[in-house]
């Protein structure tokens, strides 16, 4: 042995410096372990609240109605409908109109399914006979596609429906005096004619009844009374479209 | 990241030899630690395949040389305290140890590496220019002007 390695021989890693190591590696490879799983967890908290931020953006883009029909016999029942044409809520301004949306579903499925799902139904059918008036309101951006979509269906031809457009205006009004859209428009309509009426009056009534008093007064050459005929007329922003055949 | 179980191993197979490549180098023993806790961590970090025991140990030799210059490059401002690790082994080493390690240690850094390898870990000239990243000639050359040095300080008897 020379001299070198005699001399070193003496010099050693004393066991301290060993343990010492070991447990600074140990504290080391748990930080490292406990950084990957927290980075790991943070791309995975990262890709939930994509998700979650999607999902609620989708999810709001799905619920938020872009139009409205207001459906009215005498049950009235109004549908929000999405940008993707499916009815997002259905809600009823009468009994009658609570007695149907109670047993029929009309939500998710498109505005024109939901009609015809509605028409098809033998409770909702009943309404329709003698005397009756179906009509359709609609509040859309592009009211005239949706009103052609509408007409349509069969069973409207069938009931003799009636189609008119409106506005966001009118519906803010109805829903003031819990009244569905369709029918606000057809009270305000008749008050054109008949300067007497209330919306308390048209409450009670049926669409048919409203319609025939439209026409009673038409025929008999009442309306336009007082000074209040032409202004209701432009905030009704209602356009008859016309009967169906 | 290696296994504990490979720490471990490598802890009882080299740590004797990474102390004294620390001691030659270093000046006392926290920087000795400090080198040393690098020299295994980076040995756990490591994520490269050795071919052999051999291979793995040439490895632990080349990395804690570089680890104690760059440690020595971090402490360049430091004043240098020579031989200072020396008192702190001064209860290992005998009268004569002291000595030649006095005499090493007062050697250049690059001549204190060939004459650790060559003459402690037997490792052969064109081996130690492997660990070394350096020519062979070089090595040849730096072992023959420390063992004049060493043989200026300590006579004849330290081979």
């Amino acid at each position: 042995m020379n001299a070198i390695q005699e001399s070193m021989e003496k010099i050693q890693a004393s066991e301290e410096l060993k343990q010492t190591t070991l447990q600074y590696l140990d504290g080391q490879r748990r930080r490292r372990n406990s950084l990957h799983l927290y980075s790991a967890s943070r791309y995975v908290l990262a890709a939930a609240c994509l998700l979650v931020i999607l999902g609620i953006g989708g999810y709001s883009v799905y619920n938020v109605p872009v139009s409205y029909i207001s459906i009215d016999v005498n049950p009235s029942i109004e549908l929000g409908v999405n940008r993707f044409g499916k009815v997002v809520w259905a809600k009823a301004y009468n009994g009658d109109g609570q007695d149907i949306l109670e047993h029929i579903s009309l939500k998710n499925i498109s505005y024109v399914q939901a009609i015809d799902r509605l028409l098809n139904d033998k409770s909702y059918s009943r309404f329709l006979a003698g005397g009756s008036q179906l009509v359709f309101t609609v509040i859309s951006e592009s009211p005239d596609t949706m009103v052609k979509q509408i007409e349509a269906d069969e069973y409207l031809r069938m009931y003799g429906a009636k189609t008119y457009t409106s506005d966001k205006a009118c519906m803010k009004e109805a829903h003031q005096h819990e009244m569905s859209f369709g029918k606000y428009r057809a009270y305000l309509e008749l008050s054109q004619y008949d300067r007497g009426i209330t919306v308390e009056d048209c409450h009670s009534m049926t669409m048919g009844e409203i319609q025939n008093r439209i026409e009673d007064c038409m025929q008999h050459g009442e309306g336009q009374h007082g000074g209040n005929s032409s202004g209701e007329k432009e905030r009704t922003h209602g356009h008859h479209h016309g009967e169906g055949h | 990241m290696r296994s504990a179980e490979d720490v471990n191993r490598a802890m009882d197979s080299y740590a004797d030899m990474v102390r004294r490549l620390c001691f030659v180098h270093l000046k006392n023993k926290h920087d000795t630690e400090d080198v040393f806790q690098n020299v295994y961590m980076k040995y756990m970090l490591y994520e490269g395949s050795f071919e052999n025991d051999g291979h793995e140990k040439a490895w632990f030799a080349r990395v804690t040389i570089n680890a104690c210059k760059d440690w020595l490059r971090y402490l360049a401002r430091r004043k240098w305290v020579p031989l200072e690790i020396i008192d702190e082994e001064k209860g290992m080493l005998d009268e004569k140890s002291t000595g030649v390690m006095e005499a090493v240690l007062g050697l250049p850094e690059k001549y204190r590496n060939v004459i650790y390898l060559y003459y402690y870990e037997e490792y052969s000239a064109v081996e130690i220019a492997g660990i070394l990243g350096r020519k062979e000639n070089t090595v040849y050359t730096w072992l023959a002007r420390a063992r004049d040095i060493l043989r200026d300080k300590l006579g004849g008897e330290w081979t």
